[in-house]
């Protein structure tokens, strides 16, 4: 165990948790020194992750191709069940830990500074220290039981972060919808990891792999434990029908907006989809169903985008949207560009985030967007980084976004779903246009601040983080991406979903410019371009008389976009108001049913027992009488029977 | 073994006719040391009905005397702890009427 390379992985797990215990026994003491020991321990985890993820995307021997393991100790050993818990780094795995680790220090980094005003500083770095923890076990387990501990606990902190201003009250509402509608998700999730238990008597990752690869799962049962697996990722990644949770989320600190319900955590449906490629792709209709409610999600979301004014809503719109292209990806077998997709956003989307928190700090917590308009003057470094994360999310070459974007659609169309690439490029065009419109309303045309004196560029340790995460946004896609087809990402993962493409049948082709890749890609950065240009026209300026005119013609399609396509109102309809009404029917049965019997016999038994008492009356002879008499009615009865 | 001159069916009227006075004694008085005495009265008409029986039925010759032998001997340990208990309960209650004796009622 000593030569292993993953000697130090155990150290990502301890030290956050360190860090998480220390801050909660102590940080309230330490008032506003409370963040530096969480912040050393995420910088060091950061570090220490990336040693493990470099060489494991760069093809290292040790950790990149099938990857390394190492177990820890038994968690449960129940007959012949036995759950190990274990460290496994591949290229996916580094994939992983570089957008967990990295968003999430930086976003450790911004919080000094967003949430420095706040009372409960404390508590804040202790909950992102337990996040942290409990995503990177969630990256690093190699026992899917295991992985769902760590997915609830990514849920409990979830819950707990977006109820983090737990005294007021849309927050703690907006914790407990994250958490119910997860809950919904995560029992498929836990059905499924039964089925697997059923099925291969193991829950190591692994094994199960193996069995699937070696045709021990296939049929309805395979696209059963597939589905019912991927309802979890549809919770955890808010995908349609469970995608209400997500914009409700933005009801917490924006810090944790940016790392949670936009870089990491809501990729952890992905992730565990794409971990699972083979028991996917045993299954045709699962695949299909995956890209279906991806696809849909993508274009449901992206039209609700356009109306929202709220701007950490649009964003968790577009997170939705973009979430929904991965598991399009997903679903297609475009494996590696899902994977590809996931790490560029988590950087953009991580990035835009932040500025959001940077615009919303600069105009006194104002998050609507028609109160803002005209700041890029006021926040210049702030509307810089925000531009190229635009860029980038809007997939124009030769940001980050455009590589990935890019390769879902085009391996989506060479895969023959050439309806998932036809919406996908409707997508495109729209991601462009309401991401150009946030950056309208808010950094373009006139001041609709209400008070412009106090606006005010954040401080460096806000704006640094901006900074650094727009690197990666400009250039981690050309950096994992180029040469198309051939580039780093797809050698370190290629290895991991070798065996998924092969059951389904994709070949990996050579990447060819002047044939259908080359239109592909020409097509899907028109579309971009299209949306870009019209995003940017319309909003440039306050040239609102069109967009008026267009709002009024358009009136059901402006007010169904708005109201979120009434998904919430369905909700309430059908869980909320009927559910109480079943609720109520139940109770009632409850009562008059249940309690009724149970009270009903002990009434007979109480009425019973005071009757029966007053043969009891303490007297030796009348209990002799009443011997005799019995004595005689024996007698008489055997005289009967007997003579 | 003696024969013995008539038929069993006077022995078992007597017999009844005591048991009968000793059931009636022991529901109808209220003295504790007269309802010992009632089952005293009951338990020997007992043995005269089980020992007529002997006499009169050979089948049952050696039985119906031993019967009898074993319930003079249970009679005589009853009635011991019978008056043990009627005086222990005298001294405590200062009365041998048994319709006072109802603590079991409280």
């Amino acid at each position: 165990m000593t030569d292993t390379p993953l000697s130090t992985a155990p150290l990502l797990l301890i030290l956050p948790l360190i860090g998480f215990a220390f801050t909660a026994a102590f940080g309230r003491r330490l008032g506003k020194r409370a963040h530096i020991v969480p912040l050393v321990a995420i910088a060091a985890v950061w570090v220490l992750a990336m040693g493990l993820a470099i060489p494991a995307l760069l093809g290292d021997p040790a950790l990149g191709g099938e990857g390394s393991s190492l177990t820890l100790f038994t968690w449960i050993a129940s007959g012949d069940l036995i759950f190990n818990v274990g460290i496994h780094v591949d290229g996916l795995t580094g994939a992983l830990l570089l957008v967990v680790t990295s968003v999430g220090a930086l976003v450790h980094l911004y919080s000094v500074g967003y949430m420095s005003h706040d009372g409960s500083y404390w508590r804040f770095f202790a909950y992102l220290n337990l996040f942290m923890f409990s995503m990177l076990l969630l990256v690093l387990a190699d026992n899917l039981l295991v992985v769902f501990a760590a997915w609830e606990l990514v849920g409990l902190s979830s819950y707990l972060l977006i109820g983090f201003w737990y005294t007021k009250t849309a927050p703690g509402l907006a914790a407990k919808k994250a958490f119910i509608t997860n809950r919904v998700g995560d029992v498929g999730f836990a059905l499924g990891l039964m089925g697997l238990v059923v099925v291969f008597g193991s829950l190591d990752i692994h094994t199960v792999l193996a069995g699937v690869e070696a045709g021990a799962l296939v049929g309805p049962a395979a696209t059963v434990i597939a589905l019912l697996i991927f309802c979890g990722a549809v919770g955890k990644s808010a995908q349609f029908p469970l995608h209400v949770w997500l914009p409700d989320a933005m009801e917490g600190p924006t810090p944790v907006s940016a790392l949670i319900h936009a870089a990491t955590m809501v990729n952890a449906g992905v992730y565990l989809v794409a971990r699972m490629s083979p028991l996917f792709a045993a299954s045709h209709d699962a695949m299909l169903i995956v890209a279906a409610i991806g696809i849909f999600t993508a274009i449901f979301a992206a039209s609700i985008a356009f109306t929202q004014t709220d701007i950490k809503r649009v964003l968790a719109f577009s997170t939705l949207s973009q979430l929904g292209y991965m598991f399009a990806a997903l679903g297609v077998g475009a494996w590696i560009p899902a994977i590809f997709h996931l790490i560029t956003h988590g950087f953009f989307k991580g990035l835009l985030f932040l500025g959001s928190g940077s615009v919303i700090h600069a105009v006194n917590g104002e998050q609507e967007m028609t109160k803002m308009g005209g700041l890029w003057r006021k926040i210049p470094i702030t509307y810089a980084t925000m531009l190229i994360g635009t860029v980038a999310i809007a997939g124009l070459p030769p940001l980050a976004g455009f590589f990935s974007k890019d390769e879902i659609l085009g391996e989506a169309f060479k895969f023959g779903y050439t309806w998932v690439w036809f919406v996908g490029m409707i997508v495109a065009a729209m991601t462009a246009f309401y991401m150009f419109r946030l950056m309208g309303l808010t950094f373009w045309g006139k001041s609709r601040v209400h008070d412009e004196s106090h606006v005010h560029e954040s401080p460096w340790t806000m704006t640094l983080p901006l900074i650094i995460l727009a690197v990666p946004s400009i250039a981690i896609g050309a950096a994992l991406g180029f040469p198309f087809a051939d580039g780093v990402l797809v050698h370190a993962l290629e290895p991991i979903f070798h065996p998924a493409s092969e059951m389904l049948g994709h070949e990996h082709e050579a990447w060819t410019l002047f044939g259908i890749d080359g239109l592909l890609m020409l097509a899907s950065v028109t579309v971009a371009s299209i949306g870009t240009v019209v995003g940017v026209r319309l909003f440039r300026s306050d040239n609102n008389e069109f967009l008026g005119r267009v709002t009024k013609r358009l009136q059901p399609l402006y007010d169904g976009s708005r109201n979120r396509w009434y998904f919430d109102d369905l909700n309430d309809l059908v869980f909320v108001r009927f559910g109480r009404k079943v609720a109520n029917a139940l109770w009632w049965f409850d009562r008059r049913v249940v309690d009724g019997t149970v009270n009903g016999v002990a009434t007979l038994t109480s009425s019973g027992g005071r009757g029966l008492r007053q043969i009891q009356t303490g007297r030796v002879q009348n209990y002799a009488l009443g011997i005799a008499f019995g004595l005689v009615a024996i007698a008489a009865a055997y005289l009967v029977i007997a003579g | 073994m003696s024969m013995i001159a008539g038929h069993l069916e006077p022995y078992l009227v007597l017999s009844s006719l005591l048991f009968s006075i000793g059931a009636f004694g022991f529901l109808a008085r209220r003295n504790a040391i007269s309802m010992l005495m009632s089952i005293e009265v009951m338990l020997n008409a007992v043995n005269l009905a089980a020992l007529a029986f002997g006499a009169f039925m050979p089948t049952l010759a050696g039985q119906g005397v031993a019967f009898a032998l074993l319930i003079i001997a249970v009679a005589a340990a009853e009635a011991t702890v019978g008056l043990a208990i009627v005086i222990a309960i005298y001294r405590n209650r200062k009365t041998p009427l048994v319709d006072e004796y109802d603590a079991m009622r409280q």
